[in-house]
C-alpha cells in the first residue's frame, strides 16, 4: 500500500511549523488574536487544507507512519458495512440497529440530515428514557425498549419502533423588520417490538461530524473547568457546566466531551457505544445486544467486533484532520468575526483552546486549536429543549457545538441543516433557535443590520 | 461500493499544505487556480461526462429489468445468460461513474442502494423463504445489502455456474422487484444531476460565481473532480485489488459471483480517463486535460500513458481476478503498481495545478 513519502511529509511539517512559528501565541478567547497564518490553522498541526467534499475525511498531515497506517485501517472499518451473522465478511449486524455502517450516518464523516416530514432519515436516531436517573446517574432505561429506539432490524427481528417528524413554521422578525421563519419539529414515535409507555422522554439526534476528536480529548479537564461558571458568578447570564458521565470502559465517572449533551467521555466510549447502539454490533466493551431481554435473538454475549477494530475506528476519528479556516483576507468575513464576538457568541463558542499532553495521540498535544466550543453544557431554553436529562445535563442543556469546519457543510454533506435534530435549515436559523443562556446573544443578533448579519454568516462560512 | 479515501486525501492535504504554507496564509479563495480559467472544464465535466454517464446507467438499468422480465416469462439458460450480460452492461456505466463519487450519490445517500457490499446472504435467504410478496416498494424498504448490484449479481450468477433450472420462483420474483428498485435508485441519481431537474450539474459549472454556496471557487471544484479521480485509483489499488490479494481471500472480492472484477477495475480507471479527456461515449467536450495543457503540458503524455497502462495491466490479471490472486500474482502486483503510479501522478502533479 502506498504511503506518503517521508521527505514530503517532513517538508510539509517543516513548512507548517515555519508558519506557526512566525507569530506568538494567539489571543485567549477574545475572538481574533494571532495573524492570518495562525488563524487558518483551526486544528493546529492537525489542520488540513481541503475545501472539497473530502474536507472532513482526510487524515491529519502530521501523523507518524504507524499512526497513519492505523488511521487507514480504521478508515476501512469506518466504511465497513455489517450484515447478519453468519457471514464471511462483517457479520454481527443487529438484531436491531439504526444503520449498517458508520459511514452511512456520518456521510463523508460529516453531519446528518434531518428527516423530511413523514419520512425516515438514515442519520437521525432517537434516544429514549423515563424520568429519573438510571444506573450510575445516566438516563433511566425504558422497560423493554432501553435507551435508544432502533428503527431497523434484521429479517426475523422487530425494530423497537419508528419515528416521524412534522414541522410547524414559526414566524419572527429582526429588529429592522426583516421577517424569518423557524420550523418547529414535533416527533411521533410508534412502538415496535414493545409498546412505548406513556411519559417516555425522547431526544432526536442527528449524526455529528467526527473529525478532530483527539484535539478535543487533549484539552485537559482543568482547562475546560476554567471556562466553567456553573453558578454564573460573573453575572453574565451564562453558566457553563461540565457534564460528568459514567464511562463503562474505565469504570469511572469522567468529564463528558462528546455527544450532543457531552454524554460520552472519550472517543473510545463513543465508538464502542455507536457500534452497539447504532449497528447492534457487540464488543467486549458493550457485550450485550441493545435489545437484550426484549425479544428473541438478543441474548447472546459474543463480541461481534474485536477490541482491535474498535480501537482502529477510535484512532481514525481521533486523527481526522480539521479543515483550515478560509477567506482570511475577506473583509466582510473578518468583520463578521468581530460581530460574532460582540454579540457574545464567543463566550461559549470559544475561539481558542490549548491542548495539553496526550500520550495516546501525541500529534494532538500541546497546541492552540480553534474549535469554537467550550465543550460545556448550557441551558438553551425551552425551544430547543428535549426534556430528556442525560447524566448532569438537564432537559434543556446542550453541549456547545464545535463550529470548526461548519462552513463546509454544504460541500461535504449537500445540506445546511444544523442543531441536534437538524431543524435549522441554515446557520442563521441555528442562531435564532438559541435561547436561555444565549438569549442575550440572540437579542444582539436580532438587532444587527443586514450588512452585519451577512458579515456574521460570512465569518461562519469561513470556518 | 464506497471505500475509504485516506491515502489520496492525505496526499492531497499534504500537497495543498505545501502550496498554502509556502504562501503562509494566502489561503483564501480566488476565482481561478493560478490564473487558469476553468469555466469550460467545469461546464463540460457535468454536461459531457457525468450526466451522460448517469443517463447511460439509467438506460442500462432499464434494459436489465427488461431482461429479467423476459427471464421470468421464459426461464431458459439463454435468457439467464442475457440477463447476466445485461447486469454486466449496467455495471459498466456505474463503474465508470466511480471516478466522481461526490455530490448527490453521497449526500442523498443513494450509493448504498446501488452498490452496498457485501450481500446480506442470511437475510436474503430469510426473505426468500418467508413467502412475503416482493415488490419494488418492499425491496426499497430493505437495507442496501439486500438490493443493488451485488444482490442482483448473487441471484443471477450464484456461487457456481448457475443454470436457469436452479432459479426458484422466489428468486425470480425477487429479481423482478430488485431490478426495478435499482432502476429507481439510478433514476434518482440521474435526476439529481439533470439540468431539467435537481441540476447538481449547475453547482459544478457555476463554481466561483456569486450565489454558489457549495463551490465558492473554480479551484475548489477542480480539486473536487481531481480528488474523485485520485479516490477511485486509491480504491482500486489499495482496496479492490489489495484486500482480496493481500489476504488471499476471494470472499473479499467485490464482484465475486460474476467474475466481473477485471471489467469493474478497468472501467473505474476509464472514469478517470473520461474526466481527464472530457468524454463519455459519443459525448465529448473540454476535459481536465486543458488544465494540464495550460499549466504543465509535459504532464499530459504522462497522465495519458499511465491511464492506459493501468487499464492494460488490469486486463492482464488472467484468467479472472479471483483466480489471479493465487495463480497469477505477478500480474496482480503489476496491475496494482500501475494503478498506484497513476494515482501518485494525479496526487503529486495534477492536483497541485488546481490549487491557487
Amino acid at each position: 500500500m502506498s504511503r506518503v513519502g517521508p521527505s514530503l511529509l517532513l517538508m510539509t511539517l517543516a513548512l507548517v511549523a515555519a508558519c506557526s512559528d512566525s507569530t506568538g501565541a494567539g489571543g485567549g478567547g477574545g475572538g481574533g488574536g494571532g495573524d492570518d497564518d495562525e488563524l487558518a490553522l483551526a486544528g493546529g498541526t492537525m489542520t488540513v487544507f481541503d475545501a472539497t467534499s473530502t474536507a472532513f475525511k482526510s487524515p491529519a498531515p502530521n501523523l507518524s507512519q504507524e499512526s497513519l497506517d492505523r488511521h487507514i485501517a480504521g478508515d476501512a472499518q469506518f466504511e465497513a458495512t455489517f450484515v447478519s451473522a453468519p457471514a464471511p465478511v462483517n457479520p454481527g449486524l443487529g438484531p436491531v440497529f439504526d444503520n449498517t455502517a458508520c459511514g452511512n450516518c456520518h456521510i463523508n464523516d460529516g453531519r446528518g440530515l434531518a428527516p423530511a416530514p413523514g419520512q425516515p432519515s438514515p442519520s437521525l436516531l432517537f434516544r429514549i428514557s423515563l424520568a429519573g436517573a438510571g444506573e450510575h446517574g445516566g438516563p433511566l432505561a425504558v422497560p423493554s425498549a432501553g435507551t435508544q429506539m432502533q428503527q431497523r432490524a434484521i429479517i426475523g427481528a422487530m425494530p423497537k419502533g419508528s419515528g416521524a417528524v412534522t414541522f410547524e413554521e414559526v414566524p419572527g422578525q429582526f429588529d429592522d423588520g426583516t421577517p424569518f421563519s423557524l420550523r418547529r419539529p414535533s416527533y411521533q414515535l410508534t412502538g415496535g417490538s414493545a409498546p412505548l409507555p406513556g411519559g417516555v422522554l425522547v431526544s432526536p439526534r442527528v449524526a455529528p461530524p467526527v473529525f478532530g476528536l483527539a484535539l478535543l480529548e487533549a484539552v485537559s479537564e482543568q482547562t475546560l473547568l476554567v471556562a466553567a461558571d456553573p453558578d454564573d458568578r460573573d453575572g453574565d447570564g451564562i453558566s457553563g457546566r461540565a457534564n460528568y458521565v459514567w464511562d463503562p470502559i474505565t469504570g469511572a465517572t469522567e468529564i463528558g466531551r462528546f455527544g450532543w449533551k457531552a454524554n460520552s467521555a472519550t472517543a473510545l466510549q463513543q465508538t464502542a457505544a455507536a457500534y452497539n447502539g447504532d449497528m447492534g454490533v457487540t464488543s467486549s466493551y458493550f457485550p450485550a445486544e441493545p435489545c437484550e431481554g426484549e425479544q428473541a435473538g438478543c441474548d447472546r454475549h459474543d463480541p461481534e467486533v474485536s477490541d482491535e477494530i474498535v480501537g482502529l475506528v477510535q484512532h481514525y476519528i481521533r486523527t481526522l484532520g480539521v479543515p483550515a479556516r478560509r477567506s482570511l483576507d475577506d473583509a466582510r468575513a473578518r468583520r463578521g468575526e468581530t460581530v460574532f464576538a460582540n454579540a457574545g457568541c464567543a463566550k461559549c463558542h470559544l475561539p481558542e483552546l490549548r491542548t495539553g499532553t496526550f500520550a495516546e495521540v501525541p500529534e494532538a498535544a500541546n497546541q492552540v486549536i480553534r474549535p469554537y466550543t467550550d465543550l460545556l453544557l448550557h441551558d438553551m431554553g425551552p425551544g430547543l429543549a428535549d426534556g430528556r436529562p442525560d447524566f448532569l445535563a438537564s432537559g434543556s442543556e446542550w453541549r456547545t457545538a464545535p463550529l470548526w469546519g461548519i462552513g463546509l457543510t454544504a460541500v461535504v454533506n449537500g445540506h445546511t441543516n444544523f442543531l441536534h435534530d437538524g431543524r435549522a435549515r441554515n446557520l442563521m436559523e441555528a442562531i435564532l433557535w438559541h435561547d436561555g443562556e444565549a438569549a442575550g446573544a440572540k437579542t444582539k443578533v436580532l438587532g444587527l443590520s443586514q450588512a452585519d448579519r451577512e458579515a456574521l454568516l460570512a465569518f461562519l462560512g469561513s470556518l | 461500493m464506497r471505500r475509504p479515501l485516506s491515502v489520496p486525501a492525505r496526499l492531497a492535504a499534504a500537497a495543498i499544505i505545501l502550496v498554502a504554507a509556502t504562501a503562509c496564509g494566502d489561503t483564501t479563495t480566488n476565482p481561478n487556480p493560478n490564473g487558469f480559467d476553468a469555466t469550460a472544464v467545469l461546464a463540460d465535466a457535468p454536461s459531457k461526462v457525468i450526466f451522460p454517464t448517469y443517463v447511460d446507467l439509467e438506460a442500462k438499468a432499464n434494459l436489465l429489468h427488461t431482461a429479467v422480465v423476459t427471464l421470468d416469462a421464459s426461464t431458459t439458460d439463454d435468457n439467464l445468460a442475457a440477463a447476466q450480460e445485461a447486469w454486466r452492461a449496467t455495471r459498466r456505466p456505474w463503474e465508470q461513474s466511480e471516478g466522481f463519487l461526490f455530490g448527490p450519490v453521497e449526500t442523498e445517500g443513494i450509493d448504498p442502494s446501488i452498490d452496498s457490499w457485501p450481500v446480506n446472504q442470511a437475510d436474503l435467504n430469510a426473505v426468500l423463504a418467508s413467502g412475503q410478496p416482493l415488490t419494488k416498494a418492499s425491496i426499497d424498504g430493505l437495507e442496501g445489502t439486500l438490493k443493488g448490484f451485488h444482490t442482483i449479481e448473487y441471484l443471477l450468477f450464484g456461487t457456481g455456474l448457475k443454470t436457469a433450472a436452479e432459479l426458484t420462483p422466489q428468486e425470480l420474483e425477487y429479481l423482478l422487484a430488485v431490478t426495478e428498485s435499482l432502476q429507481g435508485a439510478v433514476t434518482q441519481l440521474r435526476q439529481a444531476w439533470d439540468p431539467a431537474d435537481g441540476n447538481f450539474s449547475a453547482t459544478v459549472a457555476t463554481a466561483g460565481q456569486s450565489g454558489n454556496s457549495v463551490y465558492t471557487s473554480q479551484s475548489q471544484a477542480l480539486q473536487e473532480l481531481i480528488n474523485g479521480m485520485i479516490g477511485i485509483c486509491d480504491e482500486v489499488g489499495n482496496g479492490k485489488i489489495s484486500d482480496p490479494f493481500d489476504q488471499q481471500d476471494r470472499s473479499l472480492e467485490e464482484s465475486q459471483f460474476s467474475n466481473n472484477s477485471n471489467a469493474d477495475f478497468a472501467d473505474n480507471i476509464r472514469s478517470v480517463q473520461n474526466l481527464y479527456l472530457g468524454q463519455y461515449g459519443t459525448s465529448s467536450g473540454t476535459g481536465i486535460r486543458e488544465l494540464v495543457q495550460a499549466k504543465q503540458p509535459s504532464l499530459d503524455a504522462t497522465i495519458t500513458a499511465q491511464t492506459q497502462a493501468a487499464i492494460d495491466a488490469i486486463g492482464q490479471m488472467t484468467p479472472t481476478f479471483g483466480q489471479a490472486i493465487t495463480s497469477n500474482q505477478a500480474a496482480v502486483e503489476a496491475a496494482r503498481a500501475a494503478v498506484g503510479t497513476l494515482r501518485q501522478t494525479l496526487e503529486s502533479q495534477l492536483l497541485p495545478l488546481a490549487s491557487q
